[in-house]
């Protein structure tokens, strides 16, 4: 169904191959999964299977791409490539057009030149294929990540084509909404449909999975059956991650290191009977928490638990609405936002939304202008090495891949030297290797005494990283539990 | 957070108007606006369109947008009095009591007017286009503008334009909470808000930018510029529409009559 045949493609304005003589093939109702490190090609590949290159895109393309049995390039225009296939991108949000669930998808199917009726039925197939009918009134603005990339989904379904291609579609999601987008995607498979799906959780589609492809630097690494691909240790590392002794290895330094000597005793967050709500909704219950200097807490749970919300608080972020939040000694509500921030430093889950500098460099240096330091040169050079991003010091944040964005992120926050760290899923779009690089650095950090929180849906990370897990569900703690290793 | 110009789902009488009928309604309310500059008239236009947006259902709605309003009022006053001094002095921004530069900038009587004027104005376009907007759904605007005959793409970048802005609107509040949680502290008041652009607005932009690429490949590869489109569910002109497409051509032609005899 999809043929690409020695492909080069290099993007307008960079020198390097984003793809570099690849060739490979989907036949007909099989599911090719595509994995490997940020910046690898992956979507680009995506791309140009989808003939998107080929029509949208200048740059410098060699090779051909088929798509059952008609070259890419002899379509007329992106609409007529429309007519044989879907794709679905990351940015589940940039997808939506229009304002309600239902309209999303019916408008796709409006433009198909279809009797009325059958696009009435087709709908509500649709919408009960990808559950979504109980959602159809509501906004994008009011849905979830899962719930949005269902809607991406079912829109490109309307359109009725045999061949998906997919690019990350559960990059943000939670444990349970990548299931059901699993669940569904399965179920196209069933039909007959050819899939070709851009994922990193390859855990989760090991089953309906034919051809396993790993890409770097443009080019296909490893490609078969999955456990052929897998029996290579380089490139498992990279296909499935590995966090195994990232705490055990540590452990000892740890103890020794750390200012709090004995943790228990020095809390360095308490939070008492917290609650807080979004207009009527309730987001934490009660919350009642002590987190002691030097420890690695990992907190999980589904989207929508209170994850968030609670973090936020940490830095002033929010202010309860009862009950206190103080961090190192101080009541959050009478210090202020600048002044917590020498405390706690916050990641969030997207990089991209604070980076603004001309480099990497500068970019770091923001946080410490606000903080009134002077004399940062040093303080920025150890920040980057500290992540192994001294060498791109001088680039544009921009231009960095995905790991190396995240990282950068984590950069700009250790280098104001919070004593606690606290990161959104910080692993988010990354390949195995890169996500133990960035648990590693974490380890080191809390080695060198800062308290470690973590808001993760990786359960891998949860148990091998962090010394004690906090679940939460519908805005309480459920459970507690520290981890010890056998 | 409540978001701007975005379509709210409610069952009011101005929901089931068919969208003719809205657009109507805007384009008279929008020239009587625009051509009157008789006070009291505006006042009562502003009153007869929040009783429209009350009897809608959508009085909260409405309430939101005042801030930005009553923003955009001193805004407008302010400027009528620096650049269109006339009628009667009733005082000076800096005071004459102080000596050497005291008496300065006269605060005149038909600047204060004429700044009344052009605030009640911009109301009632406002109004009156948020109105339209948040009780139609995008793709019966869509469906209208086709019937207008106005070319798909434009209709498209009018709907995305709208569309967009309460993504951004909720983007620019993250991007903020990230740059807060690194220090940053803009400051409260004009100079606050002048340094606070570089940080929020270049992720901003560059996002957007990102997000508009996906977005343009979604309207393609979905056919939503060439497919031969299935026409349905559309709005019937019904009685009600009748009953207001009368009301405003007999407004209208009213409305004509005084403009004519300079009543107004």
């Amino acid at each position: 169904m999809i043929e690409l045949e020695q492909i080069s493609y290099t993007y307008p304005h960079t020198a390097q191959k984003a793809l570099d003589h690849l060739s490979f093939s989907i036949s007909r109702g099989k599911c090719v999964l595509v994995t490997g490190p940020s910046g690898a090609g992956k979507t680009t590949l995506c791309l140009a299977s989808a003939g998107i290159l080929h029509h949208e895109y200048g740059g410098k393309k060699e090779g051909t791409v088929t798509l059952d049995g008609k070259e890419v390039s002899t379509f007329g225009s992106l609409s007529e490539v429309a007519r044989t296939l879907g794709i679905v991108f990351d940015d589940a949000e940039a997808q939506m057009i229009f304002t309600t669930v239902e309209e999303e998808i019916l408008s796709a199917l409006e433009y198909r030149g279809l009797d009325a009726a059958v696009v009435e039925k087709r709908l509500s197939t649709i919408m009960e294929k990808t559950h979504l009918t109980e959602l159809r009134n509501r906004s994008p603005h009011h849905l979830s990540g899962g719930q949005k990339q269902r809607v991406a989904l079912a829109a490109t379904l309307a359109l009725g084509n045999d061949i998906l291609i997919l690019d990350e579609p559960t990059s943000e999601l939670d444990e349970r909404a990548t299931s059901r987008i699993v669940e569904i995607l399965r179920s196209l498979k069933n039909e007959g449909r050819t899939i070709l799906l851009v994922e990193h959780k390859f855990e989760h589609f090991r089953d309906m999975v034919d051809i396993l492809v790993v890409m770097e630097n443009g080019r296909i690494t490893a490609m078969g059956k999955p456990e052929e691909v897998l029996s290579d240790e380089r490139i498992r590392k990279i296909v499935v991650a590995d966090f195994s002794g990232i705490r055990s290895g540590t452990e000892d330094k740890a103890a020794e290191n750390s200012p709090g000597k004995n943790p228990d005793t020095v809390p360095i967050i308490s939070v008492k009977d917290l609650v807080f709500s979004y207009d009527k909704v309730q987001a934490l219950d009660t919350i009642s928490l002590t987190i002691a200097a030097g420890e690695f807490v990992a907190i999980v749970g589904e989207n929508g638990s209170g994850k968030t919300t609670l973090v936020k608080h940490f830095n002033g972020l929010l202010m309860p609405k009862s009950g206190t939040v103080t961090i190192a000694g101080k009541d959050t509500r009478v210090s202020s936002t600048t002044e917590l921030s020498r405390q706690v430093g916050l990641v969030f889950q997207n990089p991209d939304h604070m980076f603004f500098a001309d480099t990497v460099y500068d970019e770091v240096a923001f946080g410490l202008k606000n903080l009134g330091i002077t004399d940062m040169d040093v303080i920025i050079r150890a920040a980057l090495e500290e992540v192994n991003l001294g060498h791109t010091s001088a680039l544009y944040p921009r231009w960095l891949s995905r790991g190396e964005r995240q990282r950068l992120a984590i950069a700009c926050v250790i280098a104001m030297q919070p004593r606690i760290i606290v990161l959104d899923e910080p692993t988010t779009g990354l390949d195995g290797n890169e996500a133990r690089l960035v648990m590693e650095v974490l380890k080191r950090l809390q080695q060198k005494g800062h308290t470690i929180v973590i808001i993760t849906h990786n359960q891998e990370i949860a148990g091998n990283c962090a010394d004690r897990i906090l679940r939460m569900d519908g805005g309480r703690i459920i459970s507690d539990t520290p981890v010890r290793d056998a | 957070m409540a978001e701007i110009l975005a379509y709210v789902h409610k069952d009011g009488f101005f929901h089931r108007l068919h969208p003719f009928t809205k657009i109507a309604f805007i384009l008279l309310f929008g020239l009587m606006s625009i051509l009157t500059t008789n006070l009291v008239f505006l006042i009562a236009m502003v009153l007869v369109v929040l009783v429209i947006f009350w009897c809608a259902n959508l009085g909260k709605e409405v309430l939101e947008q005042f801030k930005l309003i009553a923003i955009m009022s001193i805004v407008l006053i302010g400027i009528t009095i620096l650049t269109m001094p006339s009628g009667e002095t009733i005082g000076h921004i800096i005071p004459s009591a102080i000596p050497v530069i005291g008496g300065f900038v006269p605060i005149t009587t038909g600047a204060i007017e004429f700044g009344l004027v052009l605030t009640f104005r911009f109301m009632i376009l406002i109004c009156v286009f948020q109105l339209f907007v948040i009780s139609t759904q995008p793709r019966d605007i869509v469906q209208t503008m086709e019937r207008l005959r106005i070319p798909i793409d434009y209709t498209l970048m009018f709907l995305i334009a709208l569309r967009f802005i309460p993504t951004l609107q909720i983007e620019g509040k993250r991007i903020h909470e990230a740059q807060v949680a690194r220090g940053y502290n803009p400051g409260a008041g004009f100079m606050g808000k002048l340094r606070s652009v570089a940080p929020i607005v270049i992720p901003l932009v560059s996002n957007a930018l990102a997000r508009a690429t996906v977005l343009g490949l979604t309207i393609d590869i979905r056919g939503y510029r060439t497919g031969i489109k299935t026409r349905m569910r559309e709005f019937a002109f019904k009685r009600r529409d009748y009953m207001t497409v009368c009301a405003i051509v007999l407004t209208g032609c009213g409305y004509g009559i005084l403009l004519i005899q300079q009543v107004l």
